[in-house]
């Protein structure tokens, strides 16, 4: 958890981005991270990332699952793991990437400075 | 009509390139920053896909003032498909991704070991080569026929940079600016040729074996006095050499050509170019090397091979923007060598402007 929150806090200060996230256990004992949200401000730059990012499946589609949808500037991401160490992996590496997309928009988009 | 320009990006593996050319194979710009761990330490794939996060964005900065171009000018977006490690083939291949749909451009994927063959033609200007492709990651010996670069000969199990990587890692040299180099240097002092096992099958290798058995004796051997550190670089470069010299000559038989490329990292060591060139003159041919510049993997490489295929119509669409670990360098259709015919160097008409 610690990992998680400290990704986000950064996430979160960097780009000043409205992320919310909670955890918890169902019945089934499925660990389910419910949602990662994501405020671009447009709807365009919110699909840029949701684009970029779609086309990488996750890797063991039997242990972790991965729902991404845009809807008001913001991209939502929600996380279903079999195992709460699926779910973190998936997870910490997803907002590796979420990180990366975001910061290259931010410096080669329009307005792009030079 | 302009010259075209590609942007090229390559995170394969311990390296994070990010490369400017034009067609002509022109390299307007190409720095990269390499993934170095402590001595007696390799890189995993986590840790070098965070050093590719931080810095493939000032890369591409540097990348474009230093060419002097403007995302307006770039006709298309290369990066390397694979083969490589997956997280750090992702870091390329997401900014790829934001940057052709801000920007509005073309990409290509590329595969990484035609990329280099490419690299080396145009750098030498070597036409039709058997190629020796030797990294830490792979080790073919290669020959284009038919619309493919065909695999020969290669390593049945570890790649030849791979055994003198943990080979340096077993004499805690240091991997900077490389371990390959640092072997090199050293070996230069060796004196005594330790006997290790010679492992060619057929025309493939092997260099598993050899690396444990220099790490399952060299402690003693060196604890006793046998021999120096040099003594085994020495030994070792010498031995792992001269088997791809002996199946890159076999393979120059088969298919009746003379001249040799060398490409791939472990290409920049000045004795394997030395060996192979021997071998070369006896056979009446050439050897077209490089330096490290261009042997080691670079952003220009990915950016010169994918703006040849896009030159001959081919791009890769957004929802086939994968990359993938395993990719071999059979697989690809070398469209841009097939129209030899209508003259100029790989199938495109000189232009005079």
């Amino acid at each position: 958890m610690c990992t998680l929150s400290t990704f986000l806090r950064i996430l979160c200060e960097k780009q000043d981005l409205i992320c919310n996230v909670c955890f918890f256990i169902t019945h089934n004992f499925d660990f389910i991270c419910s949602d990662l949200e994501v405020d671009f401000g447009s709807d365009e730059n919110a699909s840029i990332v949701y684009a970029a990012l779609a086309i990488d499946k996750e890797l063991q589609p039997d242990k972790v699952k991965r729902q991404m949808s845009v809807a008001n500037g913001k991209l939502s991401v929600h996380f279903e793991g079999v195992e709460a160490r699926f779910l973190r992996a998936s997870f910490s590496a997803f907002v590796d990437v979420l990180t990366l997309a975001t910061k290259t928009i931010e410096q080669f988009g329009q307005g792009m400075d030079s | 009509m302009k010259t075209m320009i590609a942007l090229g990006f390559e995170g394969s593996a311990n390296k994070i390139g990010v490369g400017v050319v034009t067609l002509d194979g022109t390299i307007l710009s190409n720095p990269r920053h390499t993934y170095i761990t402590p001595p007696g330490q390799g890189f995993l794939p986590r840790e070098t896909a965070q050093h590719h996060l931080q810095h493939i964005l000032p890369l591409i900065k540097s990348a474009l003032e230093t060419a002097g171009v403007t995302p307006d000018e770039i006709d298309c977006l290369c990066y390397t498909k694979g083969p490589g490690m997956g997280a750090p083939l992702q870091v390329s291949v997401v900014v790829v991704r934001v940057l052709s749909l801000m920007w509005k451009k073309p990409i290509v994927g590329v595969n990484h070991c035609v990329a280099h063959i490419e690299m080396g033609r145009i750098v030498t200007g070597a036409d039709d080569p058997v190629v020796l492709y030797v990294s830490g990651g792979n080790t073919q010996v290669i020959a284009y026929s038919e619309g493919r670069y065909r695999i020969f000969g290669e390593t049945i199990d570890i790649a030849v940079g791979n055994c003198l990587d943990r080979f340096a890692r077993v004499l805690t040299l240091s991997n900077d600016p490389s371990p390959g180099y640092n072997i090199e240097q050293l070996a230069k002092k060796g004196e005594k040729f330790i006997d290790l096992p010679y492992v060619v099958k057929g025309m493939d290798v092997s260099f598993s074996g050899i690396l444990s058995y220099i790490e399952a004796t060299v402690v003693e051997k060196l604890n006793n006095n046998e021999c120096t550190p040099a003594d085994l670089c020495y030994s070792l470069q010498e031995t792992v050499f001269a088997m791809l010299v002996e199946i890159t000559e076999r393979a120059m038989a088969h298919c009746d050509k003379n001249d040799v490329l060398i490409v791939g990292g472990v290409g920049c060591n000045e004795r394997l170019q030395d060996m192979m060139r021997t071998m070369c003159s006896e056979r009446g041919g050439k050897l077209f090397a490089t330096d490290d510049r261009y042997c080691v993997d670079n952003g220009a490489m990915i950016a010169y091979t994918g703006l040849l295929e896009f030159a001959h119509g081919a791009s890769t669409p957004m929802e086939e923007s994968t990359f993938t670990q395993r990719f071999r360098t059979d697989e690809v259709h070398a469209i841009w060598r097939e129209k030899k015919a209508s003259a100029g160097i790989n199938g495109l008409k000189e232009e005079s402007n």
